[in-house]
């Protein structure tokens, strides 16, 4: 009982970092149909900002998203702007596009870095205790927290503004939100900035938690892309829950039958959702089909 | 289709048409000599490097991959079906020569023959339920069955030999397909380019090649005008999957080392055939030809002339132009000039 209650609790932990990064992947993938590889490398670069300030400048490393996420927003218009918009009736070219900022930021920071691995050491946050026999640090719970709190504000964005309305509309049907007089290009473009701002928020969060290297993102966006579409697209909801689906099930499987298969086992879970319900669980039936 | 129309009379049209390749326009004696003159030029290209390790090195992986590509290309470019999982097909070609030739004794040219239906069982048991899915979350699926089929190459190491991977026997045979001539690797892969750019032909112009485009462009309107959408789509797979798992082969005892991660990586294999394919022109038969062979020496001597300055500088140059090409070259290579030359036909034809 002990030893479940402590895969649990691993396993919810772990769907807090998902449920994050996916909250971000959500909003690009959910609203403007762009599966954006480079979305783990958003929250890569978040956590090397995060790093920076913190060490250069002996920041308080979670006060760095201050700057931090505001920069990771301008570089998401920019990349909207420069790269996805140009592309917008050419979902393969935008594919290959965000396969390339994958890449391309990926291996500029490996050639300024040099190779090095860097930590951040935040005494408060690397500080464990006791949660029903596992031991939990307090950057994972924070992220629990932020996370929710994440969720929650989203949420009310998108069904109490006006942007919000905009943001629903432009998923739901996008032509007929163009006649209703939204502005499309806009509305992706300020998503595709809330989104990388997110990574952002999720990469400072992250800093204290992981070791930095250039393909960190590697091990959060596989995940996250299982969270968006289990959890349904642009569905706040589906990617809060989705990310302790995906969490859970990893821990499970990665204790009780072999953590080498972990990956495989959630993908699966993927696969089975995006074909028996492709709008994910929490998604509208139907919103699958728009932007295809 | 009056742009076609518009074209006949002007001098350009033949070569744009040619460089699309196969449309109904086109007679079929014309695309067929086109089509040996252009393996007669590969054939040159290759001759003319045959003196030179490094070049003929870059040239028979340049061919390798237009092959790769124009067999993505059958279900990618023509049906519309972004897969970003043929990486497992290729690998499925590759570690059933490397297994079998390796613990079995089996000679690599009946290898990759069983690897062809064994791709093609794979495909088609992955592709019956992913079909159903549309655009990106097609992309998204195939994505997941490549990351699903690393794990378990990981996972099965006593088959597939785990993260260390397997080591081809070198004892130079013909039997073997081990030569220490490297032309020869160079002859096998003309071949193999010669037979899929084949294939991509004969395809685009019968009823399976405007079946998959008709899907592509509009699936309902494929289905109302009497195709078989799902049956139109698993063809193109099949053959593609199992043109792919031949290539997989050959990488095998071109390269003669198979290692799950660099199998099953994405950069350099499964989204790398995309890329060729989108560079040249996707959805055209010679599109993946040229896109290989730009993007392979492209990429080899930015290797060579950046990576001395800083880690990881040469794959991030790699980055930015896969970022910068789609922008600027939104139809690829073949796609932008056969656009000029039709533009340039009509000033003339006024």
């Amino acid at each position: 009982m002990q030893t479940l209650f402590r895969i649990l609790i691993i396993g919810i932990m772990l769907g807090g970092i998902y449920g994050l990064v996916a909250m971000g992947l959500n909003l690009i993938f959910g609203v403007v149909r762009v599966v954006n590889f480079a979305q783990g490398e958003l929250v890569m670069l978040g956590m090397y900002g995060a790093y920076l300030l913190h060490s250069k400048w002996g920041w308080n490393v979670y006060l760095t998203s201050v700057l931090v996420v505001p920069a990771l927003f301008v570089l998401g218009l920019v990349i909207q702007r420069l790269v996805i918009q140009p592309l917008r009736e050419q979902p393969a070219m935008q594919l290959l596009a965000t396969f390339g900022l994958l890449i391309l930021f990926q291996n500029l920071v490996l050639a300024v870095t040099r190779g090095e691995t860097y930590t951040v050491r935040e005494p408060a946050a690397s500080r464990t205790f006791d949660v029903f026999g596992a031991q939990i640090d307090v950057g994972r719970i924070v992220i629990f927290i932020a996370t929710t709190l994440v969720a929650l504000c989203l949420w009310w964005v998108l069904q109490s503004t006006s942007f919000g309305r905009s943001v629903r509309a432009v998923t739901e049907n996008r032509p007929a939100a163009r006649l209703m007089g939204i502005n499309v290009e806009r509305t992706f473009l300020v998503v595709f900035g809330l989104g990388a701002a997110l990574a952002g928020l999720a990469g400072v969060l992250l800093a204290p938690v992981y070791s930095l290297t250039p393909n960190v993102g590697q091990n959060f966006i596989f995940a996250a892309f299982a969270v968006v579409v289990v959890g349904g697209l642009g569905s706040v909801t589906g990617a809060y829950i989705g990310g302790f689906i995906i969490g859970l099930v990893q821990s499970l499987s990665g204790y009780y039958l072999d953590p080498r298969l972990g990956t495989a086992f959630y993908f699966l879970v993927f696969l089975v959702v995006l074909i028996i319900r492709p709008a994910g669980l929490f998604g509208r039936l139907g919103s699958e089909k728009l932007g295809a | 289709m009056t742009a076609i129309d518009d074209t006949e009379k002007s001098p350009a049209a033949p070569i744009g048409r040619a460089l699309r390749g196969g449309t109904a326009s086109a007679g079929s004696r014309v695309v067929w000599s086109v089509y040996a003159g252009g393996i007669a030029l590969l054939a040159l290209l290759l001759l003319a490097v045959t003196g030179n390790d490094y070049w003929l090195n870059i040239l028979i992986l340049a061919f390798l991959f237009g092959g790769l590509a124009s067999s993505w290309n059958i279900i990618g470019g023509f049906g519309g079906q972004l897969s970003l999982g043929h990486a497992v097909y290729f690998a499925i070609g590759a570690y059933t020569v490397g297994i079998l030739f390796q613990d079995h004794g089996w000679s690599p040219w009946l290898a990759a023959l069983v690897g062809v239906p064994i791709a093609c069982i794979v495909a088609a048991l992955t592709s019956w339920p992913t079909f159903r899915l549309r655009g990106p979350f097609f992309a998204m699926a195939t994505l997941a069955l490549n990351q699903v089929a690393l794990v378990l190459a990981l996972y099965f190491s006593e088959l597939t030999g785990g993260p260390s991977g397997i080591t081809l026997s070198f004892i130079p045979s013909f039997g073997d397909v081990a030569f220490i001539e490297r032309w020869k690797y160079g002859v096998l892969v003309l071949v193999y380019l010669a037979v899929t750019i084949g294939v991509a032909t004969w395809i685009s112009r019968n009823r399976l090649g405007y079946g998959l485009r008709a899907v592509r462009e509009d699936d309902e309107a494929a289905a109302a005008v009497g195709f078989n959408v799902f049956r139109v789509k698993m063809t193109g797979m099949l053959v593609s999957a199992g043109l792919t798992s031949i290539g997989g082969g050959i990488y095998a005892v071109y390269i003669r080392y198979l290692d799950p991660d660099s199998v099953f990586s994405l950069a350099d294999v499964g989204v790398r055939f995309v890329l060729i394919a989108l560079l040249g022109g996707i959805g055209t038969v010679t599109g993946p030809v040229i896109g290989a062979l730009i993007f392979v020496p492209g990429v080899t001597l930015l290797q060579a002339n950046l990576s001395g300055q800083a880690p990881g500088i040469n794959v991030a140059a790699v980055g930015l132009l896969m970022v910068v090409i789609p922008v600027l070259l939104r139809r690829g290579v073949v796609g932008t000039v056969s656009q000029l030359l039709r533009k340039g036909g009509k000033r003339w034809s006024k």
